[in-house]
């Protein structure tokens, strides 16, 4: 699939986004490391929506009719992309609502029950935004529940990242932060590794041969009938090398994973925590934005079938 | 009813009248124009709801061609609906017929991820995404003579290897074709269970070369003898 | 229920009929327009020749109509600059009708040779004929030398009718096709119908053809023959069938020359003619009344085979112990042709014996009474249903007219022309063998002034006196078709005109007309230097262009306008009157004689002129007899005038249809003032369907040639005897050989030619320019095919069907390129004896090992056609012409020969060899390149957006093609 640059700035802005939000209101009902003052809380949730925001927004960039764009509410029944939308859109009053509730000290109940509705919708929208992947079959390496895992470990993480940045810049006691961002990074790591071994084994998947219904001899295409480009190959015609993937991989899990974990040390013995935890959260988000591009760019639609590829 | 097409795949000669035909029709259709890209320039593209691909089966001295054409297969369990947030995609209930309502498009491509057959095509130029409509404003036209209601591929094939029909009635010319063809779906391990069916290639004739009992061998003219046939 | 669709608006919308252009097959088409825009093109479902189908090219006629390549105005070369360099200004049609007046007129009152008109894909040539005679030059064809005179010429000098657009396959009945190297063929839309209605029947379908794709796709059996060697392997197969005893004894003796008798004096006059009595009639030996008789007559018993001893004492022998002593020559055994034919033995006699097997084992019998031309009654007609098409892929070799002969001899042996199955003619055709119309070829009438020639300047020769010669053997013809170099060149050579106009050779010619044919690119071979030759000044005549004037009339920016000194813009197919002629190529079927018209369904947006009406008007302001009164005042109004009022022969006009008074009589008749109107009630078409009794063997078919001959398509009615001895080539091979009671060749060169390719029965020899080409160096053969959805050069402009290929590649077998080293996209040098060029490779399957072909015409110089310079049909496509030589390779002591079959003059294009080697790393793009064509004045009009987004609809938001501001 051909990695589009505002989805993929919307996946890992908006994952993260909701990752920080939930996070945080764990890190406030558990007042984790001492708790985050009103104003620190205000600022990092005003973080995460914006993040949130500037994602949701960036998405429609690649709308070719905006216009249209309010009407993708409307198909909530069967439609992930729907799906996400109404979330993502149901989520913005409560987390203002929580966020009310503690700037203007609503009592405790009040709250909690909106942290923990925000919380929920923030972890069903990135559930929802995976879905949007994970429920295509005409594409192998997206049609698993992988990626809904996924595209929440991730967002989690980044968001983890995010918090624990925060707390260390606050003050706080980073060593409940640090085991928090710690196994949530360690887990993204491990669905992500999962996921790359899974795809790597092809599986019974449509062939040349089933796409076009000629089995009885290899089939393979002459010529596809026009000879620039067409919207379909500009859209799924993308093609990334084996080795070029492999050598990305390798720095993804440097960059993304093991760069954050050796920061997460870093912030344990207090020199430069500061700058350490930085240094994770940047590490995290690029990881995330590499884990994205490579998301969509090892994707093979079927429709390749029908332009040269022997498989999918 | 099931609406759809058969195309046969033995008799299919890769001429692409039907995509040209298709796309005429369509142009100055109920949903055009179809936007063109760089008609006349550099690498010239644009929009098409049926494309001829060329595969080639097997190899050197025993390869076949294959023409291929293939348009929206109408699908039973169409994801593309499905997935589309706005409902512009949509599938008839009377007569499976998908389209899209080019009013509520918001040009997300979702639709065109879904789509195993490559059907759907955006057109950049009104943003909305764009696809075969099985002719819809020919085969339900009052006003067209009754042998016209019929898609323009279908009408204008020079090898008529495209046939147009419901698959729901059994006694269909498209039913019984496939029934007798073996006709078959693209990728039925999606299970997007397309109306549209391909016919195989078929076996070649035998012929039989048997000797016959005309003559024996000859190898000199000597051996030729005169009959007596009056002009 | 379906409320919510939209459908037409029908009220907007009118409906016409007319005929495609999109190319030379002239299907029926239904106009939908609206607005006065072109809304729908599809197939008249009532039309003979597509009966409602229509192919890429035609319903892509929309974008044809609107294309930014159309001329909008006349044009003159600026003075001052260069021919070529293409800077024009506009002048208006008086003064370009002015200027070509004066200038013809003096040519015509001095030396008309001077003129030399020749024509493309021409669909009036009977009127461009007959233009060109009244004008009084020989110096006119259309394409057919170039296209396909091969077949025509063989199956007329064989069959009396012909592959191309002569006769077709019986679709109905055929049981087993064989389809000789064909891509797509004049007969475009009915092959397809006709593939499909064999198959459906279960009829086996054969391809021989170096490639697989399109019509060979779907082929039961594909038999991937080596290029040139199709007439090998029909004599092979010639020798299966003698071998077994398969064939037709009964059509032998009634309706070929097999049985006449041959004078076998070697050495001598006379030898290889036809044993003659006192009136001129073959002879036969009766196997009943045991003496010579009169072949051409009936209640015959000739003998088949034999040798018989003539009373002053000659040798002579039946046609058919010939024929079985030449083909049973174990030369032509399978086993021993296998090898060069490229296919396994066993497959060849396989075939043969197939065919056998369909023809004697399941013929077909229907019961329509019909009576043979001797008188006797026949109460059913039995038909060998095995059918044949050939085309340039048998023809476009310098071998071809003798191998498309050896294909009519398996069709004659089976008994297997015109009868239900087979290949049928098409109105006019058959005709008498060969044709009775000889080229004009009398000095005197052609160096006359102000007169017309006494003949038609195209003919069919059947003896050395019959060339177009001086009395000292040089050509009279500036392309020297009908010359000692090239004798039965029927169609003309229209790839030699610039050459030889150029080096004045036979003469200098002043002024040079062609009509819609791109010979400065794709119709030409040589591209390059026949570009540079167009540029050639001659030093001693005042530093004049060695072609001193240069009109070219086109429809659209061609590389070839961009050479004329004077460009005349026609209209296109919709916006003019067209008759598309039973006098011309016919657009009949086997089952009805049909011709056709076009009238102007939209106005032109342009200042430009239908070619019919210029020929008219200069017709009248240069007084040519039958375009004037006697007293010199013009004798028809306009080109609808002329095509209702002109008689070729009393009754006998340009349409057939609705002739007489008041329109009621068919082919033949008074002139109808209304016809026109007639034609266009009836969906611009005529048919007259042949009834059932006249509808097979009509070369011998009694009740069919009386009408025939009423109607002209034959002088009168009599047997057309199919010819296996072929004694027009034999005396041409006498005059080489030195005995030939009449004008014989001087040159050696031409006597040996004469020797060795004038055999009256087919034979096979290498190609000649592979007999000068060492196959070492260049290992491949290298072919063309059209693309079923361009028509040569003119699709590119045509917005969707560039889309569908806007670069053309170099296919190779991809075995023998993986053996090579070559992939997919690597860019090669392709070099032949002749040049070389640059391109881009696709490898596949189906493509025989020793050979590379690539589409044609895709390729395209900068600036044309309405393209922008970018374009990929220019950066990355490519022509193969550039390697193709028009000359034979060089040998001392000769005069540079035309790279033609040697009989007829056909174009050689597919005896090409090449050699090919990777491109460096980084030679990318197509070579050679060629300057960027200069826009036109009035090209301005139009726009060339980035979005084009055509819609007809009057209502609709996004009016406007987008294309003419
Ligand atoms: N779409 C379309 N239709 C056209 C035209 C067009 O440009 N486009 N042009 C029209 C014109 S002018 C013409 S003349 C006709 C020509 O129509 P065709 O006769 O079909 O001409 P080509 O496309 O040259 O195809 C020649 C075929 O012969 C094969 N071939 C080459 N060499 C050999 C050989 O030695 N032996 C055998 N057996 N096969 C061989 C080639 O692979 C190719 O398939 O088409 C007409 N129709
Ligand atoms: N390498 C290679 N070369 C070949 C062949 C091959 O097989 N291989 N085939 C050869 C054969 S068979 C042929 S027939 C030739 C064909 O070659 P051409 O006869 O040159 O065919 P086109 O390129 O179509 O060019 C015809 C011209 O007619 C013009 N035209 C189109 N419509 C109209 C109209 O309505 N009025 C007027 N006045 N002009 C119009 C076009 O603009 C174009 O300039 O090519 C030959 N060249
Ligand atoms: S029009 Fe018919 S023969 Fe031609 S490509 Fe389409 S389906 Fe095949
Ligand atoms: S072919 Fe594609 S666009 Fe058509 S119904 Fe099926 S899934 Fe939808
Ligand atoms: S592109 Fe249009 S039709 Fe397709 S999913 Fe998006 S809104 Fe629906
Ligand atoms: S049914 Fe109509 S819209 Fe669909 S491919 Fe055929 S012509 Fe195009
Ligand atoms: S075959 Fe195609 S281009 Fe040729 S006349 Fe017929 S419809 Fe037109
Ligand atoms: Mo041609």
């Amino acid at each position: 699939m051909h990695p589009v640059l505002s989805v993929i700035f919307f996946t890992v802005a908006s994952g993260a986004g909701f990752g920080l939000f939930s996070l945080l209101f764990v890190a406030d009902f558990f007042a984790l490391g001492g708790g985050f003052s009103r104003a620190h809380l205000l600022v990092g949730g005003a973080i995460a929506l914006a993040l949130i925001v500037l994602g949701l927004l960036s998405s429609t960039l690649h709308l070719a009719n905006p216009k249209n764009a309010w009407r993708a509410f409307s198909r909530f029944r069967t439609s992930w992309l729907s799906r996400e939308g109404v979330f993502a859109v149901a989520f913005m009053p409560l987390a203002l609502a929580y966020l009310a509730c503690i700037a203007f000290d609503a009592p405790l109940w009040l709250r909690h029950a909106s942290g923990f509705l925000s919380a929920a919708l923030a972890w069903i929208t990135v559930f929802s935004t995976g879905m949007i992947y994970a429920c295509l079959k005409t594409i192998r390496q997206w049609n698993t529940p992988l990626v809904p895992a996924n595209y929440l470990a991730l967002g989690y993480a980044s968001g983890s990242l995010l918090l624990l940045l925060g707390a260390v810049r606050a003050g706080l006691d980073a060593t409940p932060y640090v085991a928090l961002a710690g196994l949530i990074v360690a887990i993204a790591a491990v669905l992500k590794a999962i996921y790359y071994f899974w795809i790597r084994s092809p599986g019974l998947t449509p062939t040349v041969n089933t796409a076009t219904g000629l089995t009885r001899a290899g089939v393979r295409l002459f010529d596809s009938g026009h000879t620039h480009g067409t919207f379909l190959t500009e859209e799924f015609g993308y093609q990334l090398a084996r080795r070029r993937a492999s050598v990305i991989k390798v720095l993804l899990f440097v960059v993304g994973f093991a760069l954050p974990a050796v920061m997460l040390a870093a912030v344990l013995r207090g020199s430069g925590a500061e700058a350490a935890a930085a240094v994770a959260a940047c590490a995290g988000l690029a990881g995330a934005v590499m884990e994205r591009w490579l998301f969509f760019a090892e994707a093979r639609h079927v429709v390749n079938l029908y332009h040269g590829a022997q498989r999918c | 009813m099931r609406l759809g097409l058969v195309i046969d795949l033995d008799v299919c000669v890769g001429c692409h009248a039907c995509a040209v035909s298709c796309k005429e029709w369509n142009a100055s259709g109920s949903i055009g124009p179809l936007a063109d890209y760089q008609p006349y320039g550099a690498e010239p593209s644009g929009v098409w709801f049926n494309r001829i691909r060329h595969f080639e089966m097997g190899e050197y001295p025993h390869n076949k061609t294959i023409n291929f054409p293939m348009s929206c297969m109408h699908c039973e369990d169409a994801d593309c609906v499905t997935v589309c947030p706005t409902g512009a995609s949509y599938k008839r209930a009377e007569d499976g017929v998908v389209l899209i309502d080019q009013d509520k498009c918001m040009g997300c491509n979702y639709c065109s991820w879904a789509c195993p057959y490559g059907a759907r095509e955006l057109d950049r130029a009104t943003g909305t995404m764009k696809k075969c409509t099985l002719c819809i404003d020919r085969i339900y036209d009052e006003n067209l003579p009754v042998e016209e209601r019929q898609p323009a591929c279908v009408l204008t094939c020079p090898a008529h290897a495209r046939m147009f029909g419901d698959f729901d009635d059994p006694d269909s010319a498209v039913s019984r074709t496939v029934r007798e063809r073996g006709g078959y779906a693209l990728m039925p391990e999606l299970n997007y269970n397309p109306t549209n069916r391909y016919l195989p290639p078929r076996r070649k004739p035998e012929v039989s070369v048997a000797p016959r009992p005309r003559g024996g061998l000859k190898d000199s003219l000597r051996q030729f003898a005169n009959r007596l046939v009056r002009r | 229920m379906n409320a919510s669709i939209r459908t037409e608006n029908h009220d907007a919308q009118e409906i016409r009929y007319t005929t495609c252009y999109m190319c030379a097959c002239r299907c029926g088409v239904k106009v939908t327009l609206e607005g006065g825009k072109v809304r729908f093109l599809q197939g008249n479902r009532n039309h003979p020749t597509n009966q409602g189908v229509l192919c890429a090219k035609g319903s892509a006629g929309i974008m044809k109509q609107y294309s930014p390549a159309r001329l909008t105005q006349p044009l003159l070369r600026k003075p001052g600059s260069e021919r070529g360099e293409g800077i024009y200004e506009p002048i208006s049609w008086d003064q370009a009708l002015d200027l070509l007046t004066n200038r013809l007129q003096e040519i015509r009152a001095t030396d008309p040779s001077k003129l030399a008109f020749f024509t493309g894909r021409d669909q009036m040539q009977a009127l461009t004929g007959l233009w060109a005679q009244q004008f009084g030059t020989p110096n006119w064809a259309a394409h057919g030398g170039f296209c396909s005179v091969n077949m025509a010429a063989a199956g007329l000098y064989t069959v009396g009718f012909s592959f191309w657009e002569f006769g077709a396959p019986d679709w109905d009945y055929a049981k087993y096709f064989i389809m000789w190297g064909v891509a797509e063929d004049h007969s475009s839309n009915p092959i397809k119908i006709g593939l499909e209605k064999l198959k459906r029947r279960g009829g086996k379908f054969v391809s021989v053809n170096p490639v697989r794709t399109g019509y060979s796709a779907i082929a039961d059996e594909w038999l991937p023959i080596r290029p040139g060697m199709d007439g090998l392997l029909a004599m092979s197969m010639v020798h299966v069938l003698l071998r077994h005893e398969q064939f037709d004894y009964e059509f032998l003796v009634r309706y070929t020359n097999a049985t006449w008798l041959v004078v076998q004096t070697p050495g001598q006059r006379g030898d290889g003619l036809f044993l003659r009595d006192a009136d001129g009639h073959p002879l036969i030996w009766d196997l009943e009344k045991e003496s010579f008789r009169n072949g051409l007559a009936g209640d015959i018993a000739p003998a088949l085979f034999g040798e018989y001893l003539t009373a002053d004492g000659r040798r002579v022998r039946t046609v058919m112990s010939l024929v079985a002593e030449r083909y049973l020559d174990p030369r032509y055994a399978p086993e021993n042709v296998a090898r060069e034919v490229g296919l396994p033995a066993a497959t060849i006699e396989r075939i043969a014996l197939e065919m056998a097997h369909i023809a004697f084992q399941e013929s077909i019998e229907l019961p329509i009474a019909w009576t043979d031309v001797w008188g006797r009654k026949h109460d059913k007609v039995v038909g060998r249903p095995v059918a044949m098409y050939a085309m340039r892929g048998i023809s476009a070799h310098s071998n071809g007219f003798h191998a498309c002969r050896a294909v009519h001899f398996i069709q004659m042996l089976l008994g297997a022309l015109d009868a239900p199955g087979n290949f049928r003619a098409r109105a006019p055709y058959p005709k008498p063998i060969p044709p009775h119309q000889l080229p004009e070829n009398s000095i005197a009438v052609i160096n006359a002034p102000n007169t017309p020639l006494s003949r038609p300047p195209l003919g069919f020769p059947t003896r050395p006196e019959d060339l177009v010669v001086d009395e000292f053997g040089n050509p009279l013809r500036i392309d020297k078709a009908y010359s000692w170099e090239v004798p039965i060149a029927s169609h003309g050579l229209m790839h030699m005109v610039i050459t030889n106009a150029v080096n004045h050779d036979p003469y200098a010619i002043d002024t040079l007309i062609l009509f819609m044919s791109n010979m400065a690119w794709n119709s030409t071979m040589n591209t390059a230097q026949v570009q540079d030759m167009l540029r050639t000044r001659d030093i001693e005549n005042f530093g004049e262009y060695r072609i001193p004037f240069l009109v070219v009339v086109d429809a659209f920016h061609s590389e070839m306008t961009n050479f004329a000194d004077l460009i005349l813009p026609d209209t296109t197919y919709l916006e003019r009157y067209d008759a598309i002629s039973l006098l011309d190529r016919p657009i009949s079927e086997p089952d009805a004689a049909a011709d056709a018209i076009r009238y102007p369904l939209i106005e032109p947006d342009r200042d430009v002129r239908p070619w019919q009406e210029v020929l008219v008007e200069l017709a009248a302001r240069l007084k040519f007899p039958a375009f004037t009164h006697a007293d010199g005042t013009r004798r028809f109004k306009n080109y609808p005038d002329f095509i209702v009022n002109y008689e070729r022969s009393p009754g006998v006009g340009f349409l057939a249809g609705w002739r007489g008074k008041d329109g009621s009589r068919s082919l033949k008749g008074e002139p109808n003032p209304r016809q026109w109107e007639k034609y266009i009630e009836n969906e611009s078409f005529f048919a007259h369907h042949w009834p059932d009794s006249q509808k097979y063997m009509r070369y011998a078919n009694r009740d069919y040639l009386e009408v025939a001959a009423d109607a002209g398509f034959v002088g009168k009615v009599e047997p057309i005897i199919m010819q296996f001895w072929s004694e027009p080539l034999q005396k041409f091979r006498l005059a080489g050989m030195g005995l030939y009671d009449g004008p014989q060749p001087t040159n050696q060169v031409d006597r040996e030619r004469l020797v060795k390719y004038f055999d009256p029965l087919p034979l096979w020899y290498e190609p000649l320019e592979q007999q000068r080409v060492d196959p070492d160096e260049y290992p491949f053969f290298a072919l063309t095919q059209r693309p079923m959805f361009m028509y040569h050069s003119w699709d590119s402009q045509n917005a969707w069907l560039r889309q569908l290929m806007a670069q053309n590649r170099l296919y190779m077998n991809a075995g023998r390129a993986a053996e090579m080293g070559i992939r997919d996209d690597d860019w090669v040098w392709v070099e032949s004896h002749h040049g070389g060029i640059r391109c881009q490779v696709k490898t596949m399957e189906g493509t025989q090992e020793d050979t590379v072909w690539t589409w044609n015409a895709i390729g395209k110089q900068k600036g044309a056609w309405g393209l922008k310079p970018d374009a990929s049909e220019a950066t990355d496509g490519f022509l193969l012409n550039h390697l193709i030589s028009e000359l034979l390779p060089a040998q001392p002591g000769e005069r540079r020969l035309t790279n033609s079959d040697p009989v007829t003059g056909q174009a050689a294009w597919f005896d090409l060899r090449v050699k090919i080697r990777k491109a460096a790393p980084g030679e990318t793009g197509s070579w050679p390149q060629f300057d960027t064509l200069k826009p036109y004045p009035g090209d301005e009009r139009y726009a060339r957006p980035d979005v084009l987004r055509y819609d007809a609809r009057s209502d609709a938001k996004n009016r406007g093609n987008g294309q003419t501001s």
